[in-house]
């Protein structure tokens, strides 16, 4: 691994109009994105996926993340935990796909069974055949080991090394900003508000195009049409996330006039309002009076990345067959400026090869977002 | 009734279906089997076998009934 250089990372944490980006290392180099998985997705709050995929108690999915295996489980109140996918007794992983669990989470192994909560309920034979105890197996110190986790806009967030703040003061200036969503009950789209990419570059790249504006006229011309980059702002809150806004989002109509409902109680301020913004490390939401997505950006290697973007709308109906058509065609113009992005985010990763770039030279005013981001990437790793 | 060997065979074909609570009542036969012919020990094994298959399907009642049959012998917490 090339020596990270402080200097390097000092020039990333100059004022926006002096700074340099990341250098190449942080996108070209395993070893780094090894580092990285500690620094960046292991001491903060990430995202591993999504409580809509498992809806009902007793389902469970299991999650690689950063490496690690994990498992989702919905317990029988309903909250969800987030577990190490493995077994106390041999190390055995627990689950290798989605399952519904009807009482207990048993080892496929030597069958040691823990309840949703995480509780060793059941040590068969561990005394001997038939004999279920023993003095030395303590069970309640033999807990499947949890996770720290948080389910905010049904994104399954986790904090694994268990020392970072508290999620609400991580995230509390965006559920600030948008509490005007936050609580409310919100209702996925279906399967076919779902949708993946796989991209070669590293996932911090997919977080850069997110957040700034500055490229739709260029990337995006459709959207010149109708929202164009003079009604965009940007949003930067420094160590905590970046994105971007507009102030002209007007829901399209079908032939037959129809649309999505809006979400209850909004302000004035959504009429027209829509913003984008990447909650570091690797998730991406975009809220709209009408519907919100996400994305979950799953770094695969270095160089590789699957987007998994998620539709929502404000209420049931928006979800049932009569409204299938509309969220199709809704999913689909997603699609499109989604998939718009990709040929800049492969070649932006492609540049990175290039061994004389350092790094970049932002626009003080259009860049801003994205200079908070390498700010935050690089505080990482001066803390960490 | 059917023999031992019977019992066997209906097992492994239940281990092989994948039905767990099916599973958890052939158990528990050969348990009962063995209990009524002292074997204790021998018992216990099968009774802890339905146990855990009954934990896995969700087979809440017998679950409860082979946990105390268990506690009662001191195999279970």
């Amino acid at each position: 691994m090339k020596r990270l250089n402080q200097s390097e990372l000092s020039a990333v944490m100059a004022p926006v109009e002096k700074a340099r980006g990341l250098p190449n290392a942080f996108y070209t180099d395993p070893e780094l994105f090894e580092l990285e998985k500690k620094t960046v997705f292991e001491k903060n709050w990430s995202c591993i996926g999504f409580g809509k995929d498992i809806p009902k108690p007793g389902d469970a999915r299991p999650v690689t993340f950063a490496g690690i295996p994990l498992l989702t489980v919905r317990d029988r109140q309903g909250q969800v935990r987030v577990f190490q996918n493995v077994c106390r007794h041999r190390g055995m992983k627990l689950i290798e796909e989605p399952t519904t669990f009807k009482s207990v989470i048993r080892c496929p192994y030597h069958s040691w069974c823990y309840e949703l909560d995480g509780a060793l309920r059941s040590t068969p034979h561990v005394g001997g055949v038939g004999r279920n105890t023993h003095p030395d197996i303590d069970r309640d110190g033999l807990g499947l080991f949890e996770v720290r986790s948080k389910v905010w806009m049904d994104v399954i967030f986790v904090n694994i090394s268990g020392d970072a703040s508290e999620f609400d003061d991580y995230a509390g200036h965006l559920m600030e900003r948008w509490s005007e969503f936050d609580g409310k009950q919100v209702f996925h789209g279906g399967p076919n508000s779902s949708l993946t990419f796989e991209v070669k570059c590293n996932w911090k790249l997919a977080v850069e195009n997110f957040c700034e504006s500055y490229h739709l006229p260029w990337v995006h011309p459709g959207l010149n049409s109708y929202s164009k980059l003079e009604d965009h702002y940007n949003i930067v809150e420094t160590n905590a996330y970046s994105g971007q806004g507009t102030q002209v989002y007007n829901p399209q109509l079908d032939a037959t006039g129809r649309r999505f409902a809006d979400f209850a109680g909004l302000s004035s301020k959504w009429d027209a309002a829509a913003e984008y913004i990447a909650l570091f490390p690797n998730v991406q939401l975009g809220v709209h009076r009408d519907h919100f997505f996400v994305i979950h950006l799953e770094p695969l290697d270095v160089g590789t990345t699957r987007e998994y973007i998620e539709i929502y709308y404000a209420s049931e109906d928006m979800c049932g067959d009569a409204m299938g058509d509309l969220r199709a065609a809704h999913a689909a113009a997603w699609n499109e400026v989604f998939a718009e992005d990709v040929f800049v985010i492969e070649g932006m990763q492609q540049g990175r090869h290039a061994p004389a770039f350092d790094g970049g030279k932002f626009s003080p005013v259009m860049d801003t977002a994205t200079h908070c981001f390498h700010h935050w990437v690089a505080g990482r790793f001066e803390t960490g | 009734m059917s023999g031992n060997g019977d019992l066997n065979m209906r097992i492994l074909a239940g281990h092989a279906s994948g039905d767990f609570a099916g599973l958890s009542d052939l158990y528990a036969e050969a348990g009962l089997n063995a209990e009524a012919n002292g074997e204790i020990d021998r018992a216990c094994f099968f009774f802890t076998q339905a146990y855990v298959f009954a934990l896995d399907a969700g087979s809440t009642a017998a679950a409860a009934d082979l946990r105390a049959k268990l506690v009662s012998y001191g195999r279970e917490l």
